[in-house]
């Protein structure tokens, strides 16, 4: 098994295509779920949505969720806490990343593909902020 | 502990891009061995995408690719084909 993945957005589609550009990098070896828009199909988050993410990646090995702006936080936690009501083991099985969604989750994905614990998997995520989308010849990473 | 070394020439036109870096990291993923990529003074653990990516490696570069431990000559054998078949995505 590997750490699952929930992308929450504010757009169903943004959502889907974050879904379509990790699940390339994961080669099939991890569950992720998009996570998209309200019920009613406009833009916005979704409790229930987003519950119903975290039930299809579910796995052993923990649920990564990444949002794509901060507003996002809240539906998502409620969902978590609808989810992990009553198991009182999972309370380090789900962790909410404050990684740049795209990066975050491409990132992500190739670390769970290999099989690392959800703690490594979010470490590298959260670290996706420092990667240059240009390398310039005098930078000095 | 067994370590192997090999010096790795990017010849794929568009270097450690998201793919390729994908497949390096989870074809490096396979080994047990401490695998790290070497580019000038910046270095790499070949199993951490963020890692490789960072590098920023592009085509004509020459990294130092070093493994150290049992399967530390299978691993650079590997990684070694695997940038030289251009990872198998040829434009």
């Amino acid at each position: 098994m590997t750490v699952g993945l929930v992308i929450v957005s504010h757009s169903a589609q943004l959502a889907e295509g974050v879904v379509e550009l990790a699940g390339q990098m994961a080669q099939g070896k991890v569950a992720i779920a998009a996570a998209g828009g309200t019920a009613a199909g406009a833009l916005g988050t979704s409790v229930e949505k987003i519950l119903a993410a975290l039930h299809v990646v579910d796995g052993p090995d923990g649920i990564l969720v990444l949002l794509d702006l901060g507003s996002a936080v809240m539906a998502t936690e409620m969902a978590i806490e609808a989810f992990t009501e009553g198991r009182e083991d999972f309370q380090d099985h789900i962790i909410i990343s404050s990684a740049p969604l795209v990066e975050g989750a491409v990132i992500a994905a190739v670390e769970s593909s290999i099989g690392n614990s959800l703690h490594e998997v979010a470490e590298a995520a959260a670290e996706a902020c420092t990667l240059p989308k240009v390398h310039s010849q005098n930078s000095q990473d | 502990m067994p370590v192997a070394e090999a010096y790795l020439v990017i010849k794929n036109k568009v270097g450690l891009h998201a793919r390729p870096a994908r497949l390096l990291v989870q074809t490096a993923a396979q080994f047990q061995s401490r695998i790290q990529l070497q580019q000038g003074e910046k270095s790499a653990n070949a199993k951490s995408i963020i890692g490789v990516l960072k590098l920023g490696a592009v085509f004509g570069d020459v990294l130092v690719l070093r493994a150290e431990g049992e399967d530390a000559e299978k691993a650079v054998k590997t990684l070694t084909e695997l940038v030289d078949r251009k990872f198998d995505e040829e434009e």
